[in-house]
């Protein structure tokens, strides 16, 4: 606020008397409740209140009131009030004042309990809607591709142009600035062995097989999983979803599967992508700290790493995609009513949509092992 | 609290200009609010009735123009006076979804005033009747009541501070008939017994005519005061059509007869 504000008049009440007669003078309001309650306890010197002179009560708003017909609950009689006054507490006395009731308390090691239990019970749903949503996801992309001319290529363009070409910058810099990382830490770590120019092979291989795959995935899934949810989630609360089902349009059609393609043709691409701009960090790297020339790295790069490398990272990528925009949909259309739910189905999508991708993460690592890639 | 300040006019606005982009809403609205009365603002939709509102709140600061609240400007009274003078209902209700009713309703004594708890929820219930409600909707969630409950509580959260001033927002919309009447009771009853001024932003005719005792009508982006009947004979014609259609008939039968309260 600016320095102009006029301070505001506090208002202040004070008990005068001693005994069984008290008079209350000034205003008595919410904001002098607490100290008018407490000297008409100390003035009333323990004794029991006979009368209360309100002659000189200026002000008197509906919780000073409220304490006034408490005390007349209480035998206590009131004098000298003026008719205003006399308005207020009339008004207290008409109204059914009850206590408000307490609600049912739980002991903290049953909540926990119940909260576990309820925990399960969700994460069980949760997984059978996550099979169940697959599973009509799937229907509906096999429908698309039986009936090629009901695709929506306009939709999937706008998806791949959202999820995609927008997210070039960050990706790009998220991508960058890891490898810079992994440099950073690749050369401290291996100059005491003199093996700091293995930083080159530590970097290519890192970003290529994992690293450039895993930041897009997640970036994505909090950018474009979130996004999903929240479009969808918004249609759901507007009663969009159900317009479309009325006028005998499929929401999964409309709506989840140019996602889904969209998400899939371009996740791959973004990868790709991330792959080179964190071979150019990589290559930023070599050039500051261990003084290898843009050209000598290019050749390094080329015998560290070989066509598995890269497609080890990038075949994971439309299965990252497909699991996102699933988990993104299937929360968009699992909001109930309102904006809150928005919000938190949003988180829910986010949080779920990264778990997925590093735990597929860790699934394809064991399969490539086993596979000897 | 009447005697407070001896002006009867408890909110001034002068030349109120407002506009979004190239789109005006307000060009110089003059309006007084007279203590004590119960003021509507109408107008068609998108005749800046909201804008209005929010601009006599202190919400929304207007691009020229300026409104006083007890002769100060609105500017420049400090947060915490202001809630005690001006109490808003908004027009989903603008409930805290995280707190219960009885905490909505505490929450600005809990910032604003020193009161021990118990005594807070004394007050909190006091207020609840106030509004109508029964006790035992003080312990609900907001998402738990119907929407004329949901109004109830929102005008007890409003009447939390003890305002002199009460803006309404469309306080009965959305809601059936009988709710709404029940609305338009309250609002009167605590205009009468608390000595509340309010000021009710409706397109509600039957609630115009029925519960304000002057309307302010929104045309042309300025503002005619009057009574209902001063309206009713305007010779401008969008205020005739307003006043005039097959509704405000009804709504003004209702105002004869006494019915909608």
């Amino acid at each position: 606020m600016p320095s102009t504000s006029t301070a505001p008049s506090t208002p202040t009440v004070a008990v005068t008397g001693t005994g069984e007669q008290l008079a209350l003078e000034g205003v008595l309001d919410v904001r002098t409740l607490a100290s008018a309650t407490e000297s008409l306890q100390r003035q009333g010197n323990q004794k029991k209140l006979r009368t209360l002179d309100l002659g000189k009560l200026e002000e008197l708003d509906t919780p000073g009131a409220l304490l006034l017909w408490g005390l007349t609950g209480k035998g206590v009689e009131l004098t000298g009030v003026r008719a205003e006054h006399r308005a207020l507490l009339d008004l207290m006395g008409s109204l059914k004042l009850r206590p408000l009731p307490n609600p049912a308390t739980v002991p903290r090691w049953r909540e926990w309990v119940i909260d576990i239990g309820k925990d399960a019970d969700e994460a069980w749903h949760d997984m059978l809607d996550v099979i169940t949503f697959v599973g009509r996801a799937a229907s509906a992309l096999r429908h698309a591709f039986l009936h090629p001319h009901e695709l929506r290529l306009p939709s999937i363009s706008r998806q791949v142009a959202e999820t995609g070409v927008n997210a070039l910058p960050i990706v790009g810099l998220m991508a960058i600035m890891i490898s810079v990382v992994i440099g950073y830490q690749g050369v401290a770590q291996l100059r005491p062995y003199g093996g700091e120019d293995f930083t080159v092979n530590l970097v290519a291989v890192s970003v290529l097989r994992e690293m450039g795959v895993l930041i897009t995935a997640i970036l994505v899934a909090g950018r474009s999983g979130s996004a999903f949810t929240a479009e969808i989630g918004v249609m759901k609360a507007r009663e969009e979803i159900d317009a479309l089902n009325v006028m005998g349009m499929n929401p999964m059609e409309m709506l989840v599967v140019p996602r889904l393609i969209g998400l899939v043709i371009t996740l791959p691409l973004l990868t790709f992508y991330a792959d080179m701009m964190g071979l150019l960090g990589g290559g930023v790297i070599a050039q500051l700290q261990l003084d290898i020339s843009p050209v000598q790295y290019v050749d390094r790069v080329r015998h560290a790493v070989d066509g598995s490398d890269l497609f080890v990272g990038l075949v994971k990528a439309p299965v990252f995609a497909f699991f996102i925009a699933i988990i993104g949909c299937m929360h968009g259309l699992r909001v109930r009513g309102s904006a809150e739910s928005v919000g938190r189905e949003t988180t829910r999508a986010v949080v779920k949509g990264i778990f997925l991708v590093i735990v597929l993460d860790a699934l394809f690592s064991i399969l490539f092992e086993k596979l000897g890639l | 609290m009447a005697t407070r300040h001896p002006s009867d006019k408890i909110m001034t606005a002068r030349g109120i200009v407002n506009r979004f982009g190239r789109q005006q809403v307000h060009d110089g609205v003059d309006l007084d609010i007279e203590r004590g009365e119960i003021l509507g603002i109408a107008g068609g939709s998108g005749s800046g009735k909201s804008v209005l509102l929010k601009t006599l709140a202190g919400l929304h600061r207007p691009n020229r123009g300026e409104v006083l609240i007890n002769g100060k400007p609105i500017v420049a009274i400090s947060p915490a006076e202001k809630a005690s003078l001006i109490g808003v209902l908004f027009q989903q209700g603008a409930l805290f979804s995280s707190l219960s009713v009885a905490q909505n309703i505490m929450l600005p004594m809990r910032e604003h005033t020193q009161l021990p708890a118990e005594e807070q929820e004394r007050i909190a219930a006091m207020k609840l009747a106030l509004a109508g409600l029964p006790a035992d909707s003080g312990i609900k969630p907001p998402s738990a009541l119907s929407g004329g409950m949901v109004k109830r509580a929102a005008f007890a959260r409003a009447l939390a501070l003890d305002p002199e001033l009460l803006f309404l927002d469309e306080p009965t919309s959305d809601l059936d008939p009988i709710s709404a009447s029940g609305i338009d009771a309250l609002i009167v009853q605590l205009n009468e017994s608390l000595g509340v001024t309010v000021v009710i932003v409706t397109h509600n005719l039957t609630t115009l005519f029925t519960v304000c005792s002057r309307i302010a009508v929104l045309v042309d982006h300025k503002v005619t005061v009057g009574t209902a009947d001063k309206l009713m004979k305007s010779e401008n014609p969008k205020i005739r059509e307003f006043f005039h259609g097959p509704r405000a008939e009804g709504a003004m039968h209702a105002r004869k007869t006494g019915h909608g309260i």
